[in-house]
């Protein structure tokens, strides 16, 4: 299932920078968010003596550093549709879960009402207008908003979100909204000048 | 040829005199052959109790979201997408072409998955030809097909030793 096996990529991508070990917990032990782990993967514990290798983390390519201030996002929001809602549910878990494990705040999570396109055919090939055959198509949605995201953030969530998409049933719409800051309207006009207003008075009173 | 009918009252005719004429053409027909009244689509037809028949077969279409799933999982036919005149005749092309391939080795129908670019091909096949062959044949496909597409098409094999058959109808 895509869930499992982002869960268990997140993970491992989560500990390839810190010293981590493997360590399986009795069922009595484990916290009760991670018992669904149990089967399926070992709970990954950072051990503070470890030594890693100061090299490898220096040509680490995967992480940049810009001095440009970041994109910020006041919205987020996923829109995911497909023919079966019970994959739109399992995947709707494993986003809000990802977005929990990133630190994500999720605004709301809603399911706007299905649509479906019907249209009417006949049924045989020649003649007979009478009989006729229906077909439907069913979409299905769910709508995930998620608020106070920078612009690094959401790539990384998206692109994680957008490589376990199940096959062909869910697709999925992105709208952002961006926050900008415009300098030009950052202080009111009327206090900075003063003098034009006075000429323009002045003009209207000599004009007449 | 039309549908025999049979007409009650006085039939409509063009050229019946006078104005109340409309008032007696009112006629009811009965439909008295059997035609188009049962759907025959996808169903097998309950016979001696001797035609082994697949989960698959013994479902028709009704059932598809409530028992059954989709053969082919694509996106073009949802609200707002397009392409789904595509996908449909590729998909119509692998069947055949997998058909042919794997002739008399099929167990159930072909499953198509559409991941992205990716066209993943889930096939369940019986085991009726040496694994050799089996492995050459799969090959064959995902380079032909991946060639056809231009879009990396992966075989994902299941082999059965017999149909598994859900009942005889």
């Amino acid at each position: 299932m895509a869930a499992w096996g982002g869960v268990s990529r997140l993970w491992r991508r989560g500990c390839q920078g810190l010293g981590t070990f493997p360590v399986n917990y009795s069922s009595r032990d484990m916290p009760k968010q991670y018992r669904f782990l149990l089967n399926k993967d070992l709970l990954w514990v950072q051990f503070s003596g470890f030594h890693t290798d100061l090299h490898h983390h220096k040509d680490n390519s995967l992480i940049s550093i810009s001095d440009e201030p970041d994109t910020l996002y006041r919205k987020l929001s996923v829109l995911v549709k497909g023919h079966d809602k019970t994959v739109l549910d399992s995947y709707e878990y494993f986003a809000v879960l990802a977005a929990k494990e990133l630190g994500i705040s999720i605004e709301k999570i809603h399911e706007p009402p299905r649509k479906i396109e019907r249209f009417t055919l006949l049924k045989s090939i020649h003649i007979f207008k009478k009989h006729r055959v229906q077909y439907e198509m069913r979409t299905h949605y769910r709508c995930l908003e998620l608020k106070h995201l920078t612009g690094s953030t959401a790539d990384v969530y998206l692109e994680y979100i957008q490589r376990n998409l199940p096959e062909g049933v869910a697709m999925e719409i992105k709208k952002t909204k961006l926050e900008k800051l415009p300098e030009h309207i950052q202080k009111p006009i009327w206090d900075k000048l003063p003098s034009v207003e006075e000429t323009a008075t002045g003009a209207l009173e000599t004009g007449h | 040829m039309a549908a025999p009918l049979w007409r009650r009252g006085l039939t409509a005719a063009p050229w019946t005199r006078g104005s109340f004429s409309w008032l007696l053409s009112c006629s009811r027909a009965i439909q008295t052959t059997a035609v188009c009244h049962k759907n025959r689509a996808a169903r097998v037809r309950v016979g001696k109790g001797d035609k082994p028949v697949t989960y698959e077969q013994a479902h028709p279409p009704h059932y598809i979201a409530h028992r059954k799933g989709w053969l082919s999982l694509h996106t073009s036919n949802l609200d707002g997408e397009g392409g789904a005149a595509e996908r449909t005749v590729e998909d119509v092309f692998i069947r055949k072409f997998i058909y042919g391939t794997f002739h008399g080795c099929l167990a159930n129908e072909i499953v198509l998955k559409r991941r992205a670019n990716v066209l993943v091909v889930c096939a369940v096949f019986l085991q009726r030809l040496p694994p050799y062959k089996f492995y050459f044949l799969v090959g064959y496909t995902e380079t032909l097909l991946s060639f056809l597409y231009k879009c990396p098409v992966r075989l994902e094999v299941q082999t059965v030793p017999e149909k598994v058959i859900y009942k005889y109808l």
